[in-house]
């Protein structure tokens, strides 16, 4: 095809004297309207089946996955005395921390004004939606008794037992369903005038009436956008210390505890930025694929890539720091008990977990120094395979390396998944893939009233003010920078 | 309202009449056996309460029949409670258990007619309180749903189940045959039994069918002690040492602390001679080649091979003489003929100091041989016993109970060759299971089928059942009459606690049934039995008082001091070989062991057991052929691979299991494994390695060659000692040193706080909270690690108290055992010569318990007393409190372990104990269920609390007493003195866990002649020596 031999327009600059456009090409109101809709709106394309047929089947093998444990009980996996969490707990923080990215983008980055984060928030947010859908599923289903899940909950009960508030367990059912509660708000409140842009756009009657109804009678009236912002504003700062505190509290799950390789101070922080570092790598892994594929390349430009994987830099040291900081510590404060943790974790029998992680997580990330590295998509998106993966056993080496060599010598184990550990995982890889295909058949994608926003045209009645304002790049000529 | 006068018979004698004649009448006997064994698949099937309420009636109606306490009363259903039965509230009985000829006193628990809960008979001076892990095992072997249930007869390929009335017709008209012709061609091959019914019963059978021919076999014998002790004394006696006297103490090849009939009694002496308090504590030798639990406690270990050690012990009779010089008091030919075994290839350091240390201890020694070790050894053995003058002083002697008994290995030998010449028309197999555990060259159960007419009276169809043309299911123990005799010569009784559930007989019985005698009920032979001796004057007061006590008061025969028959001993000695100066090293010893816990096999298809991990290698659900590290690696062999091990041209594929310790050129194995009709528990565990046990060689035998093989095999053992990397083998023995706090005695003595000064320490009080203050009990545990031998009775103790399930191999390969206690075992050293420590581990119960801050749920809290409580119904299965346990005591439902339980094996379990279902996390409670029990008991009486009402199982079955349990306010009590035992002290410190289980240093105490005591690494030395 013709289109293919043009070179995608590199908005990747960093002279501070350019602004640089953030979207690209030819692109109006209507355009990006029209493209951003065209992905919900066109006849569902064979891939799309394919993929959603691939990924439900691997959700449905969640299911059965989650029966057969239901109807057995944990022995069907791997657990055992000492190593009694594993692939359960690894998965949902995991998932958990995937569920960062999406928040961080639309929240913090919303509160510091980067304007960038509008092309990709939307779709940063739903990821965070069903990344701790699938981590919430783990919680549940790990416990012994899943019947019985609802104790975990303070409700008033005729046995005037209320759940045991010292517990972290207890701290993270809340933080994860408040997390949860928000970030759900936060996405859905910020998707009320798209949705009522698709309801506008509608062809048929039922669609009409499901896009009608989620936009809650949205007419855009100046009223509506004033009261819509205020909300979305009063979201942003109420989800912005959610995103530090959910992960916080997942941290103290090992932090409180008083297990050697758990107990540290450095948890919260260092979960936090791993949490940003998982997420945005899982960010750039649908975001990568899914402008190629859907033609969203102009509203996800390279310049978002390169932004993104800066942020991927910058936590991969800031998670590198902290295993450092973890030995460090370990060696310093003279618990001998702790050094062993550490020195286990490096050279004893889960090593290879270990080095796995430092390769994905801190070595490879390196590459990223090199703006070839970041604005190239198919090296930044095996560079995020790589980091998805690192992350993962970063939880899987906390977990199982620390468990499996406690205190006592004559209690230490190994632990082995079995085939339906594994399955359970992958499964739940299936069951976010579903979810997240869902939602680019049918849901608003980008936030095409954000972006419009960050566009030239928006901000074409303040001619006095062109190129010194806030908007960016130029109606006519984005690269032409003596335009005063 | 029925009462126990009710009936008429208001005299004591009336009383029993009475109940005999109840028990003779057809009706009731119809009514037991319509109730009972006839619908024993009720069981199986029908579990209403009405159907359950009517056995429960009908156990009663036995137990007063049967139990001397319970009073006389018409069945009635409990419509009516008879008098002094409460529902719910326990019944205690005095028993006993035999295993191979020799009693061990039982006190069994009873709720409702149904026994739960063996403990031992504090009267009994063979248990003293304590138990065998058999015996605890012995209730669930009782309700085994596969056990023998029905009679059997086979013709060629057909198998009819004739019904015991049935049986017993035709039983009597084919024995009747036998009492016409005085026997002849009448054979009994019984298991080992000293029984005095059955003494008397053969006694009476000798005068009534005199060609009739008496045998006994066992698998494990300790008949070399018989051997040797006439080849000394010109008759067979039994060594009855006194440990607590002995202040040197020398075991050759002998564990006599768990594997011996004694060893309750014995290992409880040694422990009180190892009090640290005493001026001197004793000092024990071992020397061995494999690694025995007497070695894990010797100070000095002297590694020999097996075949060895024979030689070593007349090179020490030698020295020992040339020690005494004048002193020695036989004929200096003696002297003589141990100068043959002057060797200088044994460590003359070691025999040296032995030697010196016996001399030097002249009256105040104990030598002792084990079972596996030529009857030379045992009469050398004694020998040194003799000249040392321990005799009288710390040793002594009783007449064995059947001296004119032949040796068990040659009784089955001449059994075949009986039924080779066609001399056996019918033969009778009491108990045992020769097709399985005879010698392998007698080729016996090919023999057997030889026979035209064979009985099999027997608890389990087993293999040799299935070759007789009759299996007889045999009652249990807990289910008939019978007596015994202890080791110590003590005579038992033995009573039911619960009508036979499967219509079983015992074996005196069977023997009066065969025999044509005139009683044929249990309860009436052991009566006659004793009649002679009580008198018939007061009879019924002497039988009750005996069986209320569980002994026979001064039943044991006085020890007494033979005196040596000097020409037998020169005999002996001259037929003795002097080992070789120059050993080859060549050539492996292959030794046979009764495994410790399924002994010969016999209790292959009790989970309990099978499930136990054994102390020293933690292997459970198999056996294996041990090497030491260093002579795998010069075979090749490694751990959890399969090898094929030769002797004498029969060959057979095991696993090879490295362990430390063991002699070089030594391999052993254990037997009992490997069954083929155990029952589904059983079947196939293991290997089966009586076919390379010969009659020549059934203990041990040189010239084995292992061939290692590629296939792996994986075992499932409970804690890895060798699958593990250097870093943390590094680790395990760093933390070991602060673990476990042991010194040398002198060291001790200088520095008595010693344990308490490792590692780091923590302020006593929490900076933040007062402390909680405990008003009413406040629980506490000691271990004390000088004491614990590592027997591993708690853990079945515990198993049975507290209804904990067996979880199979394929679980503890995960992982996932259940035992709520469990037995650390640390080696250190050097792999081939490492000394071992034991640490019995449960559940700390810390004041500030780590498991309870983290359980979202508050299913795990801290009740008043002290303890850390589990709430089964609360607990929804997060695993975390596991997770922060550092002691990993924790125990979690992975499964629902108890599905699919047959009714009868419901019945064993302790009704106060909740039976846990899946996805529950579990642990030790420190038996709340007894405290609660031993508290009401108190309140109702309105008194305090006594010390020692409220103890744990494991506490109570502890042969030793390592572990102590009581109140720690009660300042007076066992417990608040080993707490402020200067030797006390609480494990990982650090954390300010608080721990209520603390634990007390093992205190060493080498020879300064072989150890140099000042440059010792003497708080955490290694101090065994080669």
């Amino acid at each position: 095809m013709v289109t293919s031999a043009i070179r995608e327009y590199d908005n990747t600059g960093n002279d501070p004297a350019v602004r640089q456009p953030l979207v690209t090409g030819d692109n109006d109101f209507a355009s990006v309207t029209d493209k951003v809709c065209s992905v919900v709106e066109s006849k569902t394309p064979l891939a799309w089946y394919i993929l959603f047929g691939i990924s439900s089947f691997w959700a449905l093998i969640l299911f059965a996955m989650i029966a057969y444990l239901f109807w057995e009980g944990i022995g069907v996996w791997g657990l055992n005395v000492p190593v009694a969490w594993a692939f359960d707990i690894t998965n949902f923080v995991f998932w958990v921390g995937i569920g960062h990215a999406g928040t961080l983008i639309s929240a913090i980055l919303y509160l510091f004004r980067q304007q960038w984060r509008t092309s990709i928030n939307r779709f940063a947010e739903a990821m965070t939606i069903f990344a701790v859908m699938t981590a919430g599923i783990f919680p549940l289903i790990h416990i012994g008794r899943p019947w019985l899940a609802y104790w975990l909950f303070p409700y008033p009960n005729q046995m005037a037992m209320w759940p045991q508030f010292r517990s972290p367990l207890m701290w993270d059912v809340f933080a994860v369903s408040a997390y949860m509660t928000v970030s759900m708000l936060f996405w859905y409140v910020g998707m009320i005038p798209d949705l009522a842009t698709l309801r506008d756009r509608a062809k048929d009657k039922f669609s009409r009436m499901v896009y009608g109804v989620l936009a809650l009678g949205w007419r855009g009236s100046h009223r509506h956008w004033h009261r819509h912002e205020v909300a979305y504003l009063l979201l942003a700062a109420l989800a912005t210390p959610l995103v530090l505190s959910v992960h916080s509290v997942v941290s103290f799950d090992f932090a409180v505890s008083q297990l050697p390789g758990w107990h540290t101070t450095i948890f919260p922080p260092y979960f936090v930025a791993g949490a940003i570092f998982g997420g945005f790598a899982m960010v750039l892994t649908l975001a990568i694929p899914a402008r190629r594929y859907l033609g969203l390349k102009e509203i996800i430009t390279l310049r978002h890539i390169e932004n993104m994987n800066k942020i991927v830099l910058l936590t991969s040291m800031m998670v590198g720091y902290a295993y450092a900081m973890e030995f460090f510590i370990a060696w310093y404060g003279g618990n001998s008990y702790e050094l062993f943790a550490f020195l286990n974790r490096a050279m004893g029998p889960y090593a290879w977990s270990y080095w796995t992680m430092i390769v994905c997580n801190v070595v490879v990330p390196q590459l990223l120094w090199f703006k070839y590295c970041r604005t190239n998509t198919i090296i930044t998106f095996i560079i995020m395979i790589f980091i998805n993966v690192g992350m993962w056993f970063e939880r899987f080496v906390i977990i199982v390396t620390s468990l499996h060599r406690d205190f006592l010598p004559s209690s230490w184990g190994m632990f082995y998944p079995t085939m339906v550990d594994i399955l359970t995982l992958i499964g739940s890889f299936g069951f976010f893939f579903s979810m997240f295909l869902l939602f680019l058949r049918f849901g608003p994608i980008v936030a095409m009233a954000e972006v419009k926003t960050v566009m030239p045209q928006a901000h074409l009645e303040h001619g006095h003010r062109r190129g010194v304002g806030d908007y960016h790049g130029d109606v006519h000529d984005a690269n032409n920078s003596d335009s005063k | 309202m029925p009462s126990v006068k009710q009936s008429g018979q208001d005299t004591g004698k009336a009383y029993w009449r009475s109940l005999n004649e109840l028990a003779g009448t057809a009706e009731f006997q119809d009514w037991v056996h319509r109730e009972f064994p006839n619908h024993a698949d009720e069981w199986l099937k029908g579990d209403s309460r009405r159907s359950f309420l009517k056995v429960m009636a009908a156990s009663f109606a036995l137990a007063g029949l049967t139990a001397c306490r319970w009073p006389e009363e018409k069945i009635v259903a409990f419509s009516r409670r008879p008098e002094a039965v409460n529902p719910g509230v326990p019944a205690y009985f005095a028993t006993a258990m035999e295993t191979g000829g020799y009693g061990v006193g039982l006190v069994v628990k009873s709720f409702d007619g149904r026994p739960v809960k063996a403990e031992g008979n504090t009267e009994h001076p063979c248990s003293r309180g304590a138990t065998t892990l058999q015996a605890q095992a012995s209730i669930l072997e009782m309700y085994d749903p596969e056990r023998g249930n029905r009679y059997a007869r086979r013709e060629g390929a057909q198998t009819a189940y004739p019904s015991r009335d049935q049986f017993n017709h035709e039983a009597r008209s084919h024995f009747a045959k036998y009492q016409a012709n005085g026997g002849r061609g009448l054979y009994f091959l019984s298991e080992a039994t000293n029984s005095p019914t059955m003494l008397d019963l053969r006694r009476r059978m000798r005068a009534a069918i005199p060609n009739a021919i008496w045998y006994e076999y066992e698998p494990i014998s300790y008949d070399h002690e018989r051997e040797g002790t006439r080849a000394l004394f010109g008759r067979p006696y039994r060594l009855q040492p006194h440990f607590d006297r002995a202040k040197v103490i020398l075991s050759l090849d002998h564990d006599f602390l768990t594997q011996h009939p004694a060893s309750l009694a014995w290992a409880r002496d040694y422990a009180a001679s190892r009090d640290p308090k005493q001026d001197e504590i004793s000092r024990l030798y071992a020397v061995e080649g494999v690694y025995s639990l007497t070695g894990a406690m010797a100070d000095h270990r002297v590694i020999l091979e097996p075949s060895r050690i024979e030689g070593f012990t007349f090179a020490l009779l030698d020295k020992v003489i040339g020690l005494l010089g004048n002193d020695f008091h036989l004929s200096s030919a003696i002297g003589d003929e141990a100068r043959r075994f002057r060797n200088e290839s044994y460590p003359q350091d070691v025999l040296n100091a032995i030697a010196n240390d016996l001399v030097n201890h002249r009256g105040a020694g104990v030598v002792v041989a084990g079972p596996r070790q030529s009857a030379a050894v045992h009469a050398a053995a004694q020998l040194l016993n003799v000249i040392l003058g321990n005799v009288g002083e710390t040793v002594g002697y009783i007449l064995d109970a059947q001296p004119e008994r032949p040796h068990h290995y040659e009784a089955i030998a001449d059994l075949t060759r009986q039924i080779e010449g066609g001399a056996v028309e019918t033969l009778v197999i009491l108990g045992g299971n020769p097709a399985y555990d005879a010698p392998a060259d007698l080729d016996f159960s090919e023999k057997l089928s030889q026979v035209s007419t064979s009985f099999h009276l027997s608890l389990y169809e087993n293999e040799t059942s299935k070759r007789c043309s009759w299996y007889v299911p045999r009652a249990h123990h807990l289910e008939s009459w019978g007596d015994a005799i202890a080791y110590d010569g003590t005579v038992s009784m033995v009573q039911p606690l619960i009508a036979p559930l499967y219509e079983g007989m015992s074996a005196i019985e069977a023997v009066a049934l065969a025999m044509g005698d005139e009683l044929t009920r249990g309860y009436d032979l052991v009566r006659r039995t004793f009649e002679p001796r009580f008198g018939a004057e007061n009879f019924e007061a002497a039988w009750r008082t005996a069986l209320h006590d569980g002994v026979v008061a001064n039943s044991a025969p006085a020890v007494v001091a033979p005196s040596v028959d000097e020409e037998r001993v020169l005999r002996m000695m001259r037929d003795v070989e002097p080992p070789s100066a120059t050993p080859t090293t060549d050539e492996i010893d292959l030794v046979f062991l009764a495994d410790p816990r399924l002994y010969d096999g016999r209790y292959a298809n009790n989970g309990w057991l099978q499930e136990l991990p054994d102390t020293l290698t933690k292997l459970t659900w198999d056996n294996a052929l041990f090497l030491s590290p260093a002579t795998a690696k010069t075979l090749g062999a490694r751990h959890e691979r399969m090898a094929r091990l030769t002797l004498d041209g029969e060959s057979k594929e095991i696993v090879v299991y490295v362990m430390p310790g063991l002699a070089p050129n030594t391999a052993a194995v254990w037997l009992g494994h490997g069954r083929r009709d155990a029952g589904r528990v059983g079947n196939g565990v293991g290997f089966d390695v009586y076919p390379l046990r010969a009659s020549t060689a059934m203990d041990l035998k040189p010239g084995a060659s292992i061939e290692p093989l590629r296939q792996r095999y994986i075992l499932a053992s409970t804690q890895d000692h060798f699958a593990i990397d250097a870093l943390g083998a590094r680790e395990r023995e760093r933390r070991v040193k602060t673990l476990i706090q042991e010194a040398n005695h002198q060291h001790y003595k200088e520095n008595p706080t010693f344990a308490k000064e490792y590692g780091e320490h923590y302020p006593k009080h929490d900076l933040w909270t007062p402390p909680v203050e405990y008003d009413g009990h406040k629980w506490g545990m000691a271990i004390d690690l000088n004491s614990c031998i590592g027997c591993n009775a708690c853990v079945v103790a515990c198993q049975a108290e507290n209804n904990i399930p067996v979880v199979g191999k394929q679980q503890v390969r995960r992982g996932r055992e259940m035992h709520w206690i469990r037995v650390d075992t640390y080696f250190k050293g050097d792999p081939n010569d490492p000394g071992v420590a034991h640490q019995p581990m449960t559940c700390l119960h810390c004041e500030n318990a780590p498991c309870e801050q983290v359980c979202p749920v508050a299913a795990t809290v801290h009740d008043h007393e002290g303890l850390n409580v589990m709430v089964y119904n609360r607990c929804v299965g997060t695993r975390y409190c596991s997770n922060n346990c550092p002691v990993k005591v924790r125990r979690f439902n992975f499964f629902n372990f108890n599905y699919g339980l047959r009714e009868v094996e419901k019945m064993r379990f302790n009704p106060e104990v909740t039976v846990r279902n899946r996805g529950v996390m579990e642990k030790c409670t420190f038996c709340t269920q007894r405290l609660q029990e031993a508290k009401i008991r108190a309140r109702n009486e309105k008194r305090p609390l006594h010390d020692g009402e409220a103890v744990s199982a494991c506490a109570q079955a502890c042969p030793t007493k390592a572990i102590t349990f009581g109140d720690l306010n009660d300042v007076k009590s066992e417990i608040a003195r080993k707490h402020e035992d200067e030797r006390c002290y609480s494990i990982l410190d650090i954390l300010y866990i608080k721990p209520r289980a603390q634990y007390l240093a093992r205190i060493h105490n080498p020879n300064p002649e072989l150890v140099n005591l000042d440059n010792a690494d003497t708080n955490h030395g290694h101090v065994s020596h080669t």
